[in-house]
C-alpha cells in the first residue's frame, strides 16, 4: 500500500466549498475511467482474498498461537520507532531549516537513501556487524525502521514547516522573551503537529507492514507471523493481513480527518495524504509496504 | 561621522546614567546608543561603522534604499544578529553578551509573525506568560492593549482569521504588551495595501507618542519615515548619510544622495565658480553646505534639538572645485513664467490639486520638474523659461 502523507502549504486556505464545486461541473469522463480501472485493479484481491477467508475467518485470527505476541512485538517496535524517528528527525528538520538553510537539498538526498538501498542490503549488513547486546533484542529492528523511515518522516516534516514562517515565529518568540526550549514547546511543535501527525502515521505503517527485516533477523512481527501462520491454515493468514490492512487503512483516515478538523480550526497547514511536499520536485512516493 | 549634532549627544548622554538600572518600562525611556557597527556577510558589508543615539522616548527612523544595512541594525538592536565590531548600550549598558530573549525589545515584523496556534488574545498575552504574570492578569492586559489598537472584538480569533492589518496590529499589541524598553518595527506596513499603511502609520505614531517608548522603525519608504519619525537616519551602503529632522531632512540635505532620496529633485546643469557661488540658469548664486542654515524651529522632538544637520563641505557627492557641476534643486523652487522667448517647453502637466507639476524640457538632456500653482500652469507645448529662486543651492559633481 503506498502512502506519502504530505502537509500542503495551506496559509491561504482556498474557499475548498467553490474549488470543488467547479472541479465537479468539469470533470472530465476519462478520468473516472481512470479511477475506475485504478479501483478494480486495487479491490479484486481483497475481494478475492475476502472470498477465500470468509468471514467466519477474522473472528479464529485472535485465537491463534502467536497471534498476541505477535502484533505485541510489531506494536512496540512501531512506538519505539516511532518516537526515536521524532526526537532524531524533529530537531534535526527545524535546525537545518532555522541555520542551515543551504543544506536542505543536500539533507532531501541523504534522506532518500534507504529507499534506494534494498532492505535486504540494510539488514544483513546490519546483523553482520551489530555487537550480540543489540542482536539479542528485538529493539535491534526499531534501530533500523528508525532509517527505513527517515525518507517519509523526513519529508513529512520538511513539508509542515514549509507551511509556516518558522523564522520569523522563533524571532517574534526569543524577542518576547521566551528561549529555546519555550519557543520549540510552545511555538514550534504546536504549528508541525499535522506534520508529526504525518510522520507518526507514516512510520506506524511502515513498522507494521515491514517483513524482509524482521524475517531475516529471526523476529515474529505480524507480517512474519502471517507468513509462517500460512502454512497451518491458509484462510486464517488472509483474514489476518486483510484485517492488518483495514486497522492501517483506518489510521491514515483518521489523521486526514484530525488534520483538517485542525487545519479548519487553527487555518494552518492542510493535510492531504498522497501529496508531496508542494512545489519541490516531487520525490517518487514511496512503497511502505 | 556623519551622525548628531552636539546637543542630541548630550541628550542621549545625559539619561545614559541615570537608567542604569533598566527595565523601566515603556514610560520612563530608553536611551539607545549603536557604536561603530560593522557587519559583513561574505563579502558584503552590510554595515560598514553605523553610529546612531536615540534619546528616550524617541522615535527615529531607518530609511534607506533595500540592501543599505537598515534591517541588519535593527536586527543588531534586537540580538537576532551580532556585530563584527563596535557595540549596541541600552541606557548605558552593553548589550552584546545579553540574548534577544532577555533585551526586552517588542518587534513587529515585515512578514506576519503572530503564532498561527493561538488567538489573538494568546498572542497578545504570550510576552507576558513568559514573564510568568498569573493568567487573569494575562488576561486583563492582553484584552487592554487588544483595546488601545481597536480589535477587542477579535480577541478569540485565529491569525487567519484576521487581515493582513488585523494582524499587524495584534503584532503591535504583542510587542507592546511586555512595554518593552524599546520597540523595534522592521517596515511593518509594507506588506498592506495603500489604505491601511496609511491608517495603522497615523497608529503606531499616536501610540509610540502615549506611550513615550523608544522606537527604532526602519523603512525604505521615506513617506512612512517622514510622517512618523521625530528623526529619520538615511543610510547608504551600511552608513548613515545624515540624521535630522524630517524638515530638516528635506530643506537641508546634507549630501546628494539625500537630497534626492529623500522627496523629488533636480539636476541642473550648472558652472561652480572660484568663489564658491554657482552660475545656474542665468542666476548667480550661493551654494550651500558649508554654513548650514540653523535648524531653529525644525522638527521639535521633545528638546532632542531634532537637528543633525549637514555634514562637513567634503561629504560624498559634493563638489568644491571649480567647474562643471550639478546642482540640486526642489520642484517648489523653481519659477516658471511663460514667454515666447523661453528657452524650455512644456512636455508634461501633472494635476496634483492645488499644484501642477510641469515637466519641462530645457535642453536634449535635461528635464526639470517644476510645481505651479494649478490655476497659473502652463499647456503642454507652451515655451516658457525656467528661473531660480534667491536661496542658497546645494551642489554636487557632474554625472
Amino acid at each position: 500500500m503506498a502512502a506519502v502523507a504530505g502537509v500542503e502549504a495551506g496559509a491561504q486556505a482556498p474557499a475548498p466549498a467553490t474549488t470543488s464545486a467547479a472541479r465537479r461541473h468539469s470533470f472530465p469522463v476519462w478520468r473516472w475511467a481512470i479511477l475506475l480501472i485504478a479501483a478494480v485493479y486495487f479491490l479484486i484481491p481483497l475481494y478475492s482474498g475476502l472470498r477465500f477467508a470468509g468471514l467466519k475467518a477474522f473472528p479464529d485470527v485472535f485465537k491463534q498461537a502467536g497471534f498476541i505476541s505477535a502484533i505485541g512485538l510489531s506494536l512496540r517496535l512501531a512506538a519505539v520507532t516511532t518516537i526515536l524517528t521524532l526526537v532524531l528527525m524533529v530537531p534535526t528538520v527545524v535546525y537545518v531549516h532555522l541555520r542551515l538553510p543551504q543544506i536542505r537539498r543536500l539533507m532531501e538526498a541523504i534522506t532518500i537513501l534507504p529507499i534506494v538501498i534494498p532492505p535486504i542490503v540494510l539488514i544483513v549488513g546490519v546483523l553482520k556487524v551489530a555487537p550480540g547486546f543489540l542482536l539479542s533484542t528485538p529493539y535491534l529492528l526499531a534501530l533500523v525502521y528508525v532509517i527505513l523511515a527517515m525518507p517519509f518522516a523526513y519529508r513529512s516534516l520538511d513539508a509542515g514547516l514549509r507551511a509556516f514562517d518558522l523564522k520569523t515565529m522563533v524571532e517574534a518568540s526569543n524577542s518576547l522573551g521566551a528561549g529555546w526550549p519555550t519557543t520549540l514547546w510552545r511555538v514550534v511543535l504546536p504549528n508541525m503537529r499535522t506534520a508529526m501527525l504525518s510522520a507518526t502515521v507514516l512510520t506506524v505503517a511502515l513498522v507494521l507492514g515491514e517483513f524482509t527485516m524482521a524475517s531475516l533477523a529471526l523476529w515474529q512481527t505480524f507480517p512474519v507471523w502471517i507468513v509462517n501462520f500460512e502454512q497451518s491454515s491458509g484462510a486464517v493468514s488472509t483474514a489476518a493481513s486483510l484485517l492488518s490492512l483495514f486497522v492501517t487503512w483506518l489510521l491514515l483516515m483518521l489523521i486526514v480527518a484530525v488534520g483538517s478538523w485542525s487545519a479548519r480550526k487553527r487555518g494552518g497547514a492542510q493535510v492531504t495524504l498522497f501529496t508531496v511536499a508542494p512545489r519541490e520536485s516531487s520525490q517518487t512516493a514511496g512503497e511502505p509496504e | 561621522m556623519t551622525t548628531n549634532t552636539a546637543g542630541n549627544t548630550a541628550a542621549a548622554g545625559g539619561t545614559r546614567h541615570e537608567g542604569g538600572t533598566g527595565g523601566t518600562g515603556g514610560t520612563g525611556g530608553t536611551s539607545v546608543v549603536l557604536q561603530d557597527l560593522k557587519r559583513s556577510f561574505g563579502t558584503t558589508r552590510a554595515l560598514d561603522g553605523l553610529s546612531l543615539e536615540i534619546a528616550p522616548g524617541e522615535f527615529v527612523a531607518l530609511l534607506g534604499p533595500s540592501g543599505c544595512g537598515k534591517t541588519t541594525a535593527l536586527r543588531i538592536l534586537a540580538g537576532f544578529e551580532s556585530a563584527d565590531r563596535g557595540s549596541v548600550l541600552v541606557d548605558g549598558r552593553d548589550m552584546s553578551a545579553v540574548p534577544a530573549a532577555r533585551r526586552d525589545m517588542g518587534m513587529v515584523f515585515q512578514s506576519y509573525s503572530l503564532f498561527p496556534n493561538m488567538s489573538a488574545l494568546d498572542n497578545v498575552a504570550f510576552g507576558l506568560r513568559m514573564r510568568k504574570k498569573a493568567a487573569a492578569q494575562r488576561r486583563s492586559q492582553a484584552t487592554e492593549l487588544l483595546e488601545m489598537v481597536g480589535l477587542a472584538d477579535q480577541a478569540r480569533q485565529f491569525p487567519h482569521q484576521l487581515s493582513g492589518g488585523q494582524q499587524q496590529r495584534v503584532a503591535l499589541a504583542r510587542a507592546l504588551a511586555i512595554e518593552p524598553r524599546v520597540l523595534l518595527l522592521d517596515e511593518p506596513l509594507s506588506a498592506l495595501d495603500a489604505k491601511v499603511r496609511v491608517q495603522l502609520r497615523e497608529q503606531i505614531r499616536s501610540l509610540q507618542q502615549r506611550l513615550h517608548t523608544t522606537t527604532l522603525f526602519v523603512t525604505h519608504d521615506q513617506e512612512e519615515a517622514l510622517s512618523m519619525a521625530d528623526r529619520v537616519g538615511v543610510m547608504r551602503d551600511g552608513r548613515l548619510e545624515q540624521v535630522a529632522a524630517p524638515s530638516e531632512l528635506y530643506a537641508h540635505p546634507a549630501t546628494a544622495f539625500v537630497a534626492e532620496f529623500v522627496g523629488t529633485m533636480n539636476r541642473i546643469p550648472g558652472e561652480l565658480e572660484g568663489d564658491g557661488r554657482v552660475h545656474v540658469l542665468g542666476s548667480t548664486l550661493p551654494t550651500k553646505g558649508d554654513q548650514p542654515e540653523g535648524s531653529g524651529g525644525a522638527g521639535g522632538s521633545e528638546g532632542t534639538g531634532g537637528a543633525g544637520g549637514p555634514e562637513g563641505a567634503s561629504g560624498p557627492g559634493r563638489a568644491s572645485r571649480p567647474g562643471p557641476v550639478d546642482v540640486l534643486v526642489r520642484p517648489e523652487d523653481l519659477r516658471l513664467t511663460a514667454t515666447s522667448a523661453g528657452s524650455g517647453i512644456v512636455t508634461i502637466a501633472t494635476f496634483l490639486g492645488s499644484l501642477t507639476r510641469v515637466s519641462v524640457l530645457l535642453s536634449e538632456d535635461v528635464t526639470v520638474q517644476v510645481d505651479v500653482p494649478s490655476t497659473e500652469a502652463p499647456a503642454p507645448g507652451a515655451p516658457v523659461e525656467v528661473k531660480m529662486t534667491d536661496a542658497p543651492v546645494l551642489v554636487t559633481e557632474r554625472r
